[in-house]
């Protein structure tokens, strides 16, 4: 279980600096008071008196309220405590202070995510990661954990997978992230306690089942997709799930899943896209080509309804408008892959020579940041892995 | 950053004050403009702070001070900042909007409701990005207090122009189920069908409507929670709003199994039997309605219409005028009462009823009070 976690003990070298105040400089007299009462507080905290420790911290900070080392020890002593709406104000206060300390926001972060404000969470959060975290494990595992279930409440369930991916990659396998998985699988944007009863075994079943696809245990995951299919056929989203994951490994048969899909949840974009991109393969370009226009009208922002537009009618031969709509899709997303694969085959075709070398330029920049932290090549996750 | 969440919303509205100043005040409030433009955000909050202090009528420094307060999040010092300008009545404004925001942040809910309200009736001054932030918080608050008609009216247009936001499918999930929550206190259990009537109103609410995709969500919060109450209700007026005048007829119908007691369900059916010419059960829905909640102006509206249409006259004339000591800026309950005391051969009264509808029927969606939407009609009144 990696939500909740000792964090304090690890987390209070290394955050402030050596400069104990910053600001104004404090009278003479204030200074030994307020020098004495840290002494105090700090000794507390050493001997685990927490509450008198709190209460001298506190007072510290009424003799000098911009003390780094008086806000950041009271903020994480309250985090500990539970006192999430205490420790986030005075963490903030510190943060104004040091907006360069990871771990801070991080704690923020994780106190504002307990106090059920979201999205300022998630910014925080993020920029913890931004910011690093040292070596604190833990502490990093916690704020990876949530910015996953906040990407996901938020929609954003793409990036939740690039991250999840991220975390299996770095080697967390733990079992809690299944019901991350499967809400973002699902495109359910819950957080594992917002799952209704009901669905709890639904989320964690597509969950595991999304795991053993990412750790390539793929007999478990066809095991566990047809009892998906099997128990829950009329869920929105099982049928686009297992689809994605049949174009894998026997294409012809994820039509038939999309067109499931597609018959419970009519306004699913990437079923379309994938359809799309299946009968592409097929050679059956005008139904792909109405399907992608399908998608674009339905979300007009996103990379992979443009880029597959672009292949279908590339594929018809209308290179003019295949072209336009690629370049759509690069300058929605510049960084899915695909797209300047697409726009580099088409305008060698089309004698653009320039172009063509503008995007080969582009794919190996991506190609050498990918090999770091690979993003699925659509764009929309899950499976979508296959090179072009 | 979400756009709704209160962000960086520092703008100059202030011209600096002229007044002569001693030295250090003036020392003081250089350092902290400097700081400020020099991004040194601690400093220019220490030295905002000091310069306030020296000269409390500084109204440019509890600006900036309040304003980078705000900025870092923290709401309970940056509102004692705002508190300090609403005496100003150039600052006044936005003030009030950026007051609401820190004690909406700041869990003092009654309290951010009045300063919206305040705001409101100031003009709603402020530039784009605040009127975003201050609108989608004062929904919030509507909905909180059961005003989720209002809430909607206000959420629209943002969902209009943000589109797709999932804070913005929330906020009009909570007002169309009726659910008097914020989004940071509502039981967890309720999410799944919170977020599936939002994207329902959100995809009703775009331009051009997307109804097709609205109904595919509203299907779906349908087959899961079809036993639980609001949901026909909901369900119904998405219908009549796409004008399938039976289907809503029969969710709300169905709505009323579920929930006997549903006063808009009972006020939307008899205005059904109305049109319908079906007199007697729209009479008795409508005093069932009013016998449900005598303070709802709708349910008084209604039984006044009813009887109005039944030749009851004087008792029509006594039911609208109790929805219009309820509602007083209701357009349609002055255009009745207007056909009532014509009918009653009151042509003074019809006449001040009448000319009330003319005022108020362009403002139904205004967010003002009734006073200000009657504004010329009471004074002439008086006179």
């Amino acid at each position: 279980m990696i939500r909740k976690v000792l964090l304090v003990a690890c987390l209070v070298a290394g955050v402030c600096s050596g400069s104990p105040v910053a600001g104004q400089e404090p009278s003479a007299v204030s200074r030994q008071s307020f020098d004495q009462l840290l002494q105090a507080a700090e000794k507390a905290r050493d001997e685990s008196r927490d509450g008198e420790a709190i209460q001298l911290f506190r007072r510290a900070l009424s003799e000098q309220p911009e003390s780094e080392q008086a806000l950041w020890y009271l903020g994480s002593m309250l985090y500990e405590k539970e006192q999430y709406a205490e420790s986030r104000d005075v963490l903030r206060r510190f943060v104004t202070i040091r907006s360069d300390a990871g771990p801070a926001w991080a704690l923020l972060g994780l106190s504002e995510f307990q106090l059920r404000e979201y999205s300022r969470a998630l910014d925080h959060l993020q920029r913890a990661m931004a910011q690093g975290m040292g070596d604190r494990k833990e502490l990093i595992q916690s704020v990876f954990y949530d910015v996953v279930v906040l990407l996901t409440r938020f929609e954003r369930y793409d990036d939740s997978i690039v991250m999840l991916e991220r975390m299996l990659a770095n080697g967390v396998a733990d079992p809690a992230l299944a019901e991350p998985n499967g809400l973002a699988a699902l495109r359910l944007p819950f957080l594992p306690t917002e799952i209704p009863p009901d669905r709890r075994e639904l989320v964690h079943l597509a969950g595991r089942t999304e795991l053993d696809v990412q750790t390539q245990h793929y007999e478990d995951a066809e095991s566990e997709f047809k009892q998906l299919v099997t128990k829950y056929p009329n869920e929105p989203g099982v049928h686009y799930l297992y689809g994605a994951y049949l174009m894998q490994l026997h294409p012809s048969e994820s039509v038939a899943e999309f067109e499931r899909e597609l018959e419970i949840s009519p306004s699913h974009v990437l079923a379309r896209v994938r359809l799309a991109e299946q009968l592409i393969a097929q050679r059956d370009f005008d139904r792909a080509l109405t399907l992608a226009q399908q998608a674009i009208k339905l979300d007009p922002k996103r990379a992979s309804t443009h880029m597959i537009a672009g292949e279908a009618l590339l594929a018809k031969g209308n290179a003019g408008d295949g072209i336009k709509e690629l370049e759509t899709a690069r300058e929605i997303d510049p960084t899915v892959v695909r797209a300047h694969w697409d726009l580099l085959r088409a305008y060698i075709a089309a004698g653009r020579k320039e172009d063509a070398d503008r995007e080969k330029q582009a794919i190996e920049k991506l190609s050498d940041r990918n090999s770091q932290s690979r993003p699925s090549e659509a764009g929309d996750s899950p499976h979508d892995q296959s090179a072009p | 950053m979400s756009p709704l969440v209160p962000g960086l919303l520092i703008s100059v509205m202030l011209a600096a004050s002229a007044a002569a100043a001693p030295v250090s005040f003036e020392t003081i409030a250089r350092q902290a403009e400097a700081a400020r433009a020099q991004d040194r955000v601690p400093d220019a909050i220490r030295l905002y702070r000091e310069g306030t202090h020296l000269r409390p009528s500084w109204n440019d420094g509890w600006w900036y001070l309040g304003s980078l307060l705000y900025d870092q999040d923290r709401f309970s010092e940056a509102a004692d900042a705002f508190q300090h300008l609403l005496a100003n009545p150039s600052h006044r404004g936005p003030a009030h909007a950026f007051l609401a925001l820190c004690e909406y942040e700041t869990d003092k809910y009654n309290d951010a409701l009045a300063q919206f309200r305040a705001w409101a009736g100031a003009g709603w001054a402020g530039t784009r990005e605040l009127r975003d932030v201050a609108d989608y918080h004062f929904a919030l608050l509507l909905t909180r207090n059961g005003k989720f008609v209002e809430s909607l009216y206000l959420i629209a247009p943002l969902a209009q122009r943000f589109g797709d936001n999932p804070e913005i499918v929330e906020a009009m999930g909570l007002a169309s189920l009726r659910m008097s929550y914020l989004p940071e206190n509502y039981p967890p259990e309720l999410r799944e069908r919170i977020w599936l009537a939002g994207k329902a109103a959100l995809y009703a609410a775009q331009s051009p409507k997307d109804f097709e995709r609205a109904d595919e969500y509203a299907a779906r919060l349908e087959s899961r929670y079809g036993t639980q109450p609001e949901i026909h209700y909901f369900r119904g007026m998405l219908y009549g709003f796409e004008g399938k005048n039976a289907e809503a007829e029969r969710e709300y119908r169905e709505e009323l199994k579920i929930s006997p007691d549903h006063v808009p369900c009972l006020v939307a059916l008899a205005g059904f039997d109305l049109e319908k010419n079906d007199l007697a059960e729209a009479g008795a829905l409508a005093q069932r309605a009013v016998a449900v909640d005598s303070n709802d102006a709708e349910a008084h509206h209604l039984l006044g219409r009813v009887l109005l249409a039944n030749g009851d006259l004087r008792a029509s004339a006594s039911e609208l005028e109790t929805a219009k000591q309820l509602a007083p800026d209701s357009p349609l309950v002055r255009s009745h009462l207007a056909m009532v005391y014509t009918k009653l051969g009151r042509p003074q009264e019809a006449k001040v009823e009448a000319a009330a509808f003319l005022a108020l029927k362009n403002k139904e969606e205004v967010m003002a009070s009734p006073e200000e939407k009657l504004g010329e009609i009471n004074r002439e009144s008086a006179h």
